[in-house]
């Protein structure tokens, strides 16, 4: 069989790109070597399900997170504003009357980057772009200007005083990306994940994206690692196989990471060696441990009792250490009980006190055994993910839109001919599963008819 | 501090002039005699000894060596033979000329790489995924430049020298020194270049000296070989183009088409830097090219004659922008230029619009005549202004 | 009672210019100052007999050029002496030869640079042009109005349009890379560049300045830029020291306004601007005289300005809310230091070149970090950033002969220290920073004569600065051009009529440039900037 695609990688974004060039009438083969790691956290916008007729079931947890305070208080966070707010009121009637507000505006930029991120990305002077930020009117205007390059501490500080409240929000801050919540650029990173969410929610819902497009018929799998992209000629137009084998096709799509893809598959050669060394420096550095729990507990929980505590945890990893006082998610699965354990070092080399440290902090967890530890450096050997980051290149405002995850790569085309780059590392990032396979697909389709 | 060159203690006991000028972070003399003069005539008549140890020197080993320089360089380096230098300019991904210098095969697997800008970064970043180690050797390897017709005898003087073919090397003893010896050189002469551990280098120097007395050998500084090169139609960094990356505008780029060195572009090369563009540029044709000038000697002669004046001659080679016109269009600009005591003419070297650069193309010249501008008939020749059999024999 | 045509309040550099540019238009203007000096913040004073300190700012660079012709200061005594060299010694008790420095001279640095690492010196080129041209991109931005983006009016509009054109013009590259420069951290944009630990970490300084933020802070390597703007002489980046310290700087533009016939009254604390029917009238000094002016310009900060000296209820809400927000974490300190003699550095010992530039105590990123990382959860960093001056080196004139002063910024000294800014805990900065000297030059504490600290409390209470930032509010993207000091509110206009801002709390921002200054007088006489 001949084919008009390959695509290496099967994330979410490969597979939505795989499947959209499939319904296309394009024959297409998936080249995978490993099952992925679940990464099951992210909106999946209605384009991509749409497109693809995809019936998904995603959790709608209620309240959509528990803040934990280390001396056994919590705060409950609703999907009901009102109910949120009441909630809050316990520990703040200032806060508890202007978090109605707060979403409000939460969700009118989540709006606008909703309508962003289904798209290759505009540079700030494109008319367009523009006009739609124009259209969110002097208040919407001035928030995104100012929210943009804020520090999500300053954001919540501006609004709100409970801690335990400004915590549980500003670890969306700081999900994923090696930053403490009074940098820059960390207010973006917090409205990026409440994208696709309803007002009033501050944290991605889960899907079974990924097995349903695994399961979904129309495309050629094939169990293998690609060891090489063949070019010619500045074209790429195959790839080589592990075992050798060689299969040719005119276009090739890579999910893998871009310094994968174009310094070690493709022969870097081909590149402007300004570029080349630019994707060696695209920061992409994985801050987090995952933990697997074999436990009953039922939980959807955070462990972020203040701004404070978030910077400290964030102090311990620049300088190369575990903090004490971790940041720490939890929520159950079929199997148990997975933590998401922040920061942790991508040389760290003990695993055994992450798993105690976690056991400490989490009540339920206590007696609870370890079933799998996975820590940046096992993530990027048993996911893929370089450094163990997720995203593949960290979604600071330097490395997001336009610019994601370099301006010259941003539009899933690469210097190379028919090499084209989908994946958490292309625009909009992680945590927006299956748009950017779907905006490197229609990229590809208009350039292709 | 400026840096000294392993041959400072010979060279500044020489320098009676006291006439140093920086290179590369270096000082080297501009002339040692009071004048340069003779130190010029040497080259052609004698033999002339260069300090050029300030040139940046790279060594290049491993098994993707060759395909390091080919993706760097414009020449196919693969093709070389061990004991073969190239003289290759490279470029950014824009075909825009970064620096020139040559390749040297020493073996299979190695090559040594000389630049006039620092390189090993740009060497580095093409390195990604290859097997091989750059060394810097600028430091650690002092070069002289050995030129003139009496420049072979000077070295068969001190040792076995195996028959050496232009731009060929070999790796030799000079009274018991180990030195590579390449037929190359700055001078379009009959010349050689040593390359010696900076160890040995005032051995190496003194060992010259002594044997080179006998032909007439001397050593000689900056501005005699400022005029020879002209005379070869060699273009210098920094003087006749202005290397891409200290470029603050586009027009201030050269690529090697228009530098006249489409010769050692080789588009058949499946990979390297500037590849696409350079292509599309021969496509399209080149913007500029780089030209000898030839300014008539009549003309300039009346200029002066006009304001009472005997014709002013320029003692030493000049480095300056120098506008040329046609008619009332600029037609581009001179960048180097003098007068050639050899070929007892007023030449120079020039960028010029292609439309304008054909050889016989009259144009003229501006010279400041008595604090005026004037202008001066000029023709545009093919270079190299001089280029004697002894060079390739 | 006379009545002026434009009454200024505060006699820093920048109302000094807004006042010289309206005299020279022929306005009838006059400075009120609240101290018995003008200069603001830079100032020099005799703080001891016969030493001479730039008490609070201490070099120049960011001082537009065209106000420097413009106003022909250098023919009324400004007279700025480059600075040659910056020194980062690489620890404390480093031996010689310890030091990473870097030289005006091409070859020189390149050599010094090479010693440390090679790739560093070959890559130092390239990073200065790169950001030369990054500079010149944002050099017109300077002296724009910033328009409001929400506008309808069709002069914003315009100069809306006006603006994208310019940016529109840019290469694309450069472009890009502009905006990495907007919104990375300065450490992150230099690990792209070079190797060196020392040479990041003291470039890295310069994006850490005034801030609030560590090198690591995204929205640093703006800052990095901001500073890069400086100009002597043609060349970006040099940085200088006025000939008898920075009040030689407000010297000269004062003379420059006098000389155009504006008037200044020092000793004249205005405690009011008094508002009628949502205008304003008069500028009122403590003790009730009024002083009358068609037009009122505020070079004191946004906060002082609106909320002390109009006040709020004169104000609309929208906009007192975000004067409330703008943000003034002041984090610099000054130590000021007489001394006896030179300070010998282990790392270079002897008076050498290297006492006539600045001596920078930044060895490695982690440093800086650490010492942001103490400030943040308010506490005094326990071991400092410093810029090292000795500007006696320069300009002898500053101290008795043989004898010299020291001019040490430091960060960070948080405004809001935990404890409040006590004696003695003004007294323990003072120590702490003269310790940590003494582990770079053991001879520094015999060589004190006097020593006078400064802290963001004192440069408040004796300057007038809010919270003691030097900025007169942070140099953070939040706030920066459209949104400095309002939204809407950045042209130099206020909510009340006949009242205009010319404090560095509007765009540019910051850092002696004196642009906002020139930009308000352009504004105020009707003219595009």
């Amino acid at each position: 069989m001949s084919f008009h695609a390959i695509v290496i990688g099967a994330g979410v974004d490969a597979l939505v790109a795989a499947h959209l060039l499939a319904g296309r009438g394009k024959q297409v083969l998936v080249v995978e070597e490993r099952a992925p790691v679940a990464q099951d956290l992210g909106w999946v916008p209605p384009q991509v399900t749409g497109a693809l007729g995809l019936e998904l079931k995603a959790d709608a947890p209620d309240p959509w997170i528990t803040a934990l305070l280390p001396d056994g208080g919590k705060l409950e966070l609703w999907r009901d504003v009102r109910r949120t707010s009441e909630s809050i009121r316990r520990f703040s009637d200032r806060d508890a009357r202007r978090w109605p507000d707060f979403c409000r505006r939460m969700a009118m930029l989540a709006r606008l980057f909703e309508r962003l991120y289904l798209e290759t990305p505009a540079d700030p002077l494109n008319l367009r772009f523009a006009l739609r930020v124009r259209g969110l009117g002097r208040e919407g205007m001035v928030d995104l200007m100012r929210l943009l390059p804020m520090p999500v501490a300053e954001l919540l500080d501006d609004w709100f005083e409970c801690d335990l409240l400004k915590g549980a929000l500003g670890a969306m801050g700081i999900y994923n990306i090696r930053q403490g919540p009074r940098s820059g650029g960390t207010a973006f990173r917090f409205l990026h994940h409440h994208v696709g969410s309803p007002e009033g929610v501050f944290r991605p819902p889960r899907t079974n994206l990924s097995s349903v497009l695994r399961q979904r018929p129309g495309v050629s799998f094939r169990a293998a690692e690609a060891r090489k992209i063949r070019v010619n000629a500045g074209r790429a137009d195959g790839v080589v196989l592990d075992d050798g084998e060689e299969i040719a096709a005119p276009t090739v799509i890579s999910g893998a990471d871009p310094k994968r893809t174009l310094l070690e598959l493709a022969d870097p050669g081909w590149l402007d060696p300004e570029l080349a060394r630019a994707i060696q420096n695209i920061r992409r550095r994985g801050v987090a441990a995952r933990i697997a729990f074999d436990s009953s507990m039922k939980a959807n929980i955070v462990l972020a009792p203040s701004l404070d505590y978030l910077e400290r945890a964030y102090d311990e990893v620049k300088h190369g250490r575990v903090s004490e006082r971790p940041y720490l998610e939890a929520h159950s699965t079929p199997l148990g009980t997975e933590v998401h354990l922040q920061y942790v070092p991508y040389l760290h080399d003990a695993k055994d006190d992450l798993a105690a440290t976690a056991r400490r902090v989490l009540p339920g967890l206590e007696n609870a055994k370890v079933v799998s530890i996975l820590r940046p450096a096992d993530l990027e050997r048993e996911a893929g993910w370089p450094e163990g980051q997720p995203y593949h290149a960290e979604l600071t405002l330097d490395q997001a839109l336009w610019m994601r995850p370099l301006p010259e790569l941003a539009q899933y085309r690469t210097p190379i001919q028919g090499l084209w780059l989908c994946g958490p590392a292309t625009h909009p990032g992680g945590g927006i599963a299956g748009a950017a396979g779907y905006n490197c697909a229609q990229a590809i389709l208009r350039e292709t008819n | 501090m400026l840096k000294t060159t392993p041959f400072h203690e010979r060279t500044s006991a020489l320098c009676a002039s006291h006439a140093w000028r920086r290179w590369a972070g270096y000082v080297v003399a501009s002339s040692y005699e009071l004048s340069h003069e003779r130190e010029y005539h040497c080259i052609r008549a004698a033999a002339a000894l260069f300090d050029v140890s300030p040139l940046y020197k790279y060594l290049i080993r491993g098994r993707d060596a060759a395909r390091l320089l080919d993706r760097v360089v414009t020449r196919d380096v693969a093709r070389s033979q061990a004991g073969q230098v190239l003289y290759t300019p490279w470029c950014d991904a824009a075909g825009k000329v970064l620096d020139d210098g040559t390749v040297a095969r020493l073996d299979e697997a190695s090559f040594r790489m000389t630049s006039a800008e620092p390189s090993l970064r740009w060497l580095e970043a093409n390195s990604i995924g290859l097997d091989l180690t750059v060394q810097d050797i600028s430091e650690s390897t002092a070069a002289l430049s050995l030129q003139g017709p009496q420049s072979l005898a000077v070295l068969k003087a001190l040792g076995d020298i195996p028959p050496l073919k232009y731009f060929r090397l070999a790796r030799t003893q000079l009274r018991g020194i180990p030195v590579d010896v390449s037929r190359t050189g700055y001078t379009g002469d009959l010349g050689f270049e040593l390359w010696v551990e900076s160890a040995h280098a005032l051995a190496l120097w003194d060992a010259l000296m002594e044997v080179g007395r006998d032909y007439g050998l001397q050593a000689a500084g900056m501005l005699a070989l400022d005029v020879a090169r002209i005379e070869a139609g060699l273009m210098l960094i920094d003087v006749d183009y202005v290397p891409a990356k200290k470029a603050l505008i586009e027009s201030q780029t050269s690529s090697p088409y228009e530098l006249d060195l489409a010769w050692a572009v080789n588009l058949e090369k499946e990979q390297f830097v500037g590849k696409q563009a350079l292509a599309a540029e021969k496509a399209r044709g080149p913007a500029w090219q780089f030209v000898g000038i030839e300014i008539g000697y009549p003309g300039l002669e009346r200029l002066y004659a006009d304001v009472g004046l005997a014709t002013r001659l320029p003692q030493a080679a000049w480095r300056t922008s120098v506008p040329i016109y046609s008619g009332a269009e600029q037609a581009g600009y001179a960048t180097s230029g003098g007068w050639s005591p050899l070929l007892k003419k007023y030449i120079a070297l020039a960028h010029l619009r292609s439309r304008w650069a054909r050889p016989g193309t009259e144009l003229d010249i501006e010279i400041t005549v008595e604090h005026r501008r004037k202008r001066a008939a000029a023709r545009v020749v093919k270079k190299p202004f001089f280029d004697p059999e002894r060079k390739r024999a | 009672m006379k009545r002026y045509d434009v009454a200024i309040v505060g006699g820093g550099h920048n109302g000094l210019v807004c006042a010289a540019y309206l005299a020279r238009a022929g306005k009838q203007v006059v400075v009120l100052e609240r101290r018995e000096r003008v200069g603001g913040a830079a100032m020099s004073e005799e703080v001891f007999p016969g030493f001479r300190f730039s008490v609070f700012s201490y070099v120049v660079s960011l001082l537009r050029p065209e106000i420097i012709r413009e106003l022909d200061l250098p023919r009324h005594g400004l007279h700025i002496l480059p600075l040659e060299s910056t020194l980062t010694p690489l620890q404390e008790g480093g031996k010689a030869g310890e030091y990473l420095a870097q030289w005006n001279d091409h070859d020189q640095n390149r050599r010094e640079l090479a010693r440390h690492s090679p790739r560093d010196a070959e890559a130092y080129d390239e990073f200065g042009m790169e950001l030369h041209q990054m500079a010149r991109l944002i050099k017109p931005i300077l002296a724009v109005a910033p328009p409001d983006p929400a506008s309808l009016h069709p002069r914003e509009l315009l100069d809306l349009a006006r603006l994208a054109r310019m940016f529109r013009n840019i290469e694309k590259r450069k472009f890009n890379a502009l905006w990495r420069l907007l919104t990375m951290s300065s450490a992150e944009y230099l690990d792209a560049w070079f190797e060196s630990e020392a040479l990041k970490a003291t470039k890295s300084a310069s994006g850490i300045i005034g801030t609030m933020l560590g090198p690591r802070s995204p929205g640093t390597a703006y800052v990095l830029l901001h500073h890069y703007m400086g100009e002597l002489d043609g060349v970006f980046r040099a940085w200088g020291f006025a000939k008898g310290g920075n009040g030689s700087v407000s010297a000269a533009i004062a003379a420059a306004a006098l000389g155009f016939g504006a008037e200044i009254r020092t000793s004249a604390p205005v405690h009011e601007i008094a508002v009628k029917g949502g205008r304003a009238k008069a500028a009122v000094l403590e003790g009730g005289e009024e002083v009358e002016a068609d037009i009122v310009v505020s070079g004191a900060d946004p906060r002082r300005t609106f909320l002390g000296l109009v006040g709020e209820k004169h104000l609309p809400g929208e906009f007192v809310d975000s004067i409330r927000r703008f943000k003034f974490r002041g984090s610099s300190a000054k130590v000021n230091l007489a001394l006896g003699e030179l300070p010998d550095f282990t790392c270079l010992p002897g008076r050498g070149p290297h006492l006539r530039g600045a001596i920078s105590i930044s060895p490695s990123i982690a440093y800086l970090e650490r010492a942001y990382d103490d400030a943040k959860y308010g506490e005094i960093s326990r071991r400092p950033y410093m810029d090292i001056v000795i500007p006696s080196m320069l300009d002898p004139a500053m101290a008795p002969p043989g004898k010299h002063v020291m001019s040490v910024f430091v960060q960070y000294a948080p405004y809001h220290v935990n404890g409040g800014w006590t004696d003695a805990r003004r007294e323990a900065l003072g120590d702490a920073v003269v310790d940590t000297i003494a582990g770079y030059a053991p001879n520094i504490k015999s060589a004190i004569v006097h020593r006078q600290v400064v802290t963001p409390a004192d440069i408040e209470r004796v300057v007038g600065l809010s919270e003691g930032n030097i900025f007169q509010g942070e140099l953070s993207l939040q706030q920066m051009f459209f949104l400095r000091p309002a939204p809407a509110w950045a042209r130099y206009r206020t909510p009340i009529d006949g009242l205009w801002q010319c404090g560095s709390g509007t765009h540019p921002g910051g850092g002696v440039m004196g642009a906002s200054g020139r930009n308000a007088a352009v504004a105020i006489l009707g003219g595009r900037a």
